[in-house]
């Protein structure tokens, strides 16, 4: 067997990371059941999408109001053979105590949700262009310049970063991005359960596993005190640089494990057929916080492709972090606790740099800012952090900080007295 | 060859080891010194664990730092405080170092079966080793170390938790082994090298006090070490004004084993001294200090 693979088998034979692995999967799971309680519902837009598409455009409209009338004629046709009422709207219905003396039975409850909900999405599509026309990207930006009271260059900054975004808000508009169906945001808030509650535990529990591991394949020489013969033996010293590799590998399947058995469960539960392909900045998915507008031109699925990457290069960059700390530090659990510290501080400092400071910038492009602000990523996220390329700067300048610490950590273990 | 060009060691302000000159060929060499002398340093920079604050130990005229791999290649290590994985089988520790050692793949299940049978442990290769004792421990630690069949064998207090059959066989294997490799061994228990080593190196306050044949260091008190016997009642005064080497009981009387520099009694018989008064006569006057 080769080292790497002896280096592997002491983190998978660890009842602590197995443990762990299963522990967060079984609470992942909880999260998805917990957090899709509409699953009934959501299904109704896969139906919708397969009759007219998920485009939104004049001839989509006229037959998905022909197909919402005739549903609705079929409601009032039931009401009126059990009540003699009829309804303008499927909520009109709902609004009363439709129900009190149980003469409906199951089927025609279920048909008249089902008629509420299209009823949701076709009066949704009708006034989206209204919606559309309220956000005011500038206005965002100005309401962040104030709340903050940036002046001078900082407060310029803001506003060159709002304009662009505003520029690329008016040519979502002119190419229609989005006019397309999804989830409606304000009713379900999936993009928010997806993006910010689900990959939020996510991100936080791989961080959890990444350090853990890191630490545990750096230590596990020093803690069982086996470092005088494993490092006197002719692979001596680059026996880190080959933790270091296993430690990327392994934080790498971790990832792959955990976001694979999750998500695996969540498109089970939630069925995104039809949607893959729906622009992520489509108006239906902005809920009563956010508008959802993305700085590049990207489906639901590219995007999320996009998301589980950064989600990788932050986990690389977690496990370089916590590298640079077990040259320090040979205790994994010690490590771990470091990690937190390090990670705590980093995120206060911005708070202590003067808001009309140009490093007030600077200080937010971290790895660990960067997950704060994962349920926005690629999109608007605030006065200092809506960059376009804020993401991928942020990896490039700390892949490139990193490596270059853990090369030399390598390198001066080499040369390192050990006790 | 190996040889210590001038080896100083600093911690900080701390001296561990000063101005060491020596030179290892083929044979047994026993590392003599009590707890903080220095012999824990000298063998962790012979491991390349440390690395010297002044002067350059050579193997065969090439820094054993640069040459790297290379030096550590033909090394064997068994350090005084071995660690081993608890949930490994020895068979496993083994297949483990073997790859760390770069043994061939093909070479290696034989290579550590017969290292297995070698230390006495083939029965139970494949028991976890959180159930051995203290001597099964130490001897998959002597197996580790003579993985690689080394040209350089360094052992720090082997004999450790060793009952006295295993100790024998140890020496013996030690004796078997030194024909064709330098083996460097480091211990508290003098009887174990007395047997076996070619020279005995001495360390006292962080220097080479002496390097030597057993012989010659024993010429050292010849005519100094003596035997006799007394009354109990007489034996702290006795204590008082010679070194004692070595007391026993005898028809109600102490037979005590002792060295003096001056005047010789009557009653005194002159024995001839080995390693061990040596080891206490020279190292006398050395607090109990903890090993550095």
């Amino acid at each position: 067997m080769s080292i790497k693979l002896y280096e592997i088998k002491k983190v998978i034979t660890s009842p602590v990371m197995i443990g762990l692995i299963a522990i967060f999967i079984a609470f992942n799971i909880f999260i998805i059941f917990d957090g899709t309680q509409s699953r009934s519902e959501l299904k109704i837009l896969n139906k919708i999408v397969d009759k007219f598409g998920y485009k939104i455009n004049d001839k989509m409209m006229v037959g998905f109001k022909l197909y919402y009338n005739d549903q609705l004629k079929k409601l009032n046709e039931t009401t009126f053979e059990k009540t003699s009422k009829t309804y303008k709207s499927a909520t009109e219905l709902f609004s009363h105590d439709y129900n009190s003396g149980n003469i409906y039975k199951k089927e025609d409850i279920e048909f008249f949700n089902y008629v509420r909900v299209i009823e949701n999405y076709y009066y949704v599509a009708k006034d989206i262009d209204i919606n559309c026309k309220a956000v005011n990207i500038a206005a965002i930006g100005e309401g962040g310049i104030s709340m903050f009271n940036l002046r001078g260059s900082v407060a310029n900054t803001v506003r060159k970063q709002y304009a662009k975004l505003s520029i690329r808000f008016d040519k979502m508009k002119e190419n229609g991005e989005y006019k397309n169906l999804f989830f409606i945001g304000k009713a379900y808030g999936m993009h928010a359960f997806l993006f910010s509650t689900l990959f939020k535990y996510l991100i936080y529990e791989i961080m959890i596993l990444v350090v853990l591991i890191t630490g545990y394949l750096m230590s596990y020489e020093f803690e069982n005190k086996t470092h005088f013969v494993v490092y006197t033996t002719k692979r001596g010293r680059k026996l880190n640089k080959d933790k270091f590799y296993v430690a990327i590998f392994t934080s790498i399947s971790v990832t792959t494990i955990i976001i694979g058995i999750s998500l695996g469960i969540y498109f089970s539960v939630v069925s995104y057929s039809g949607l893959w392909h729906v622009p992520i900045s489509s108006s239906f998915n902005w809920d009563n916080k956010l508008s959802y507008i993305c700085w590049f031109d990207m489906s639901f699925i590219k995007y999320l492709f996009c998301f589980i990457g950064l989600v990788y290069a932050c986990e690389i960059l977690f496990v370089c972090i916590t590298f640079i700390i077990s040259n320090f530090i040979k205790s994994s659990y010690m490590n771990f606790f470091i990690f937190a510290i390090i990670f705590g501080i980093v995120i206060i400092v911005p708070s202590f740099v003067p808001v009309n400071s140009n490093a007030i910038f600077p200080v937010h492009f971290t790895p660990f800012a960067l997950i704060l602000h994962s349920p926005v990523w690629f999109m608007e996220k605030g006065v200092f952090t809506t960059f376009k390329y804020y993401e991928v700067d942020t990896i490039a300048v700390w892949v490139v900080i990193l490596l270059t610490l853990c090369g030399i950590c390598i390198r001066k273990f080499k040369k390192q007295n050990l006790y | 060859m190996l040889v210590v060009n001038d080896v100083s060691k600093k911690f900080g302000n701390f001296s561990a080891l000063k101005n060491i000159n020596l030179e290892f060929t083929n044979g047994v060499y026993g590392l003599l010194g009590p707890n903080g002398a220095g012999k824990t340093t000298l063998i962790k920079l012979l491991t390349t664990l440390l690395f010297p604050t002044e002067g350059e130990i050579l193997y065969n005229g090439c820094d054993i730092v640069k040459l790297d791999e290379n030096y550590r290649e033909i090394l064997g290590y068994l350090p005084q405080e071995f660690g081993y994985y608890k949930n490994y089988s020895p068979k496993q520790y083994l297949m483990y170092i073997s790859a760390l050692k770069g043994l061939a793949r093909n070479r290696v299940k034989d290579r550590v079966g017969e290292l297995l049978k070698l230390v006495g442990l083939e029965t139970v290769e494949n028991k976890k080793m959180r159930k051995f004792s203290g001597g099964m421990i130490q001897r998959v630690g002597i197996a580790q170390a003579m993985l690689n069949d080394p040209k350089i064998l360094i052992l720090d207090e082997p004999t450790a938790g060793l009952d006295p059959k295993e100790r024998v066989r140890f020496r013996n294997l030690i004796a078997e082994l030194s024909r064709d490799r330098i083996v460097i061994l480091s211990t508290h228990i003098v009887s174990d090298i007395e047997s076996i080593a070619n020279q005995i190196v001495m360390i006292k306050d962080k220097e080479v006090l002496y390097k030597d044949s057993i012989n010659n260091i024993c010429k050292i008190i010849q005519g100094h070490v003596f035997e006799t016997k007394i009354n109990f009642d007489n034996a702290k005064s006795f204590r008082k004004h010679y070194l004692s080497l070595s007391e026993k009981q005898e028809d109600g009387k102490l037979i005590i084993r002792f060295i003096s520099e001056k005047t010789i009694d009557n009653n005194w018989k002159v024995v001839s001294p080995n390693l061990e008064d040596v080891f206490l006569y020279v190292y006398k006057d050395e607090p109990l200090a903890q090993e550095s």
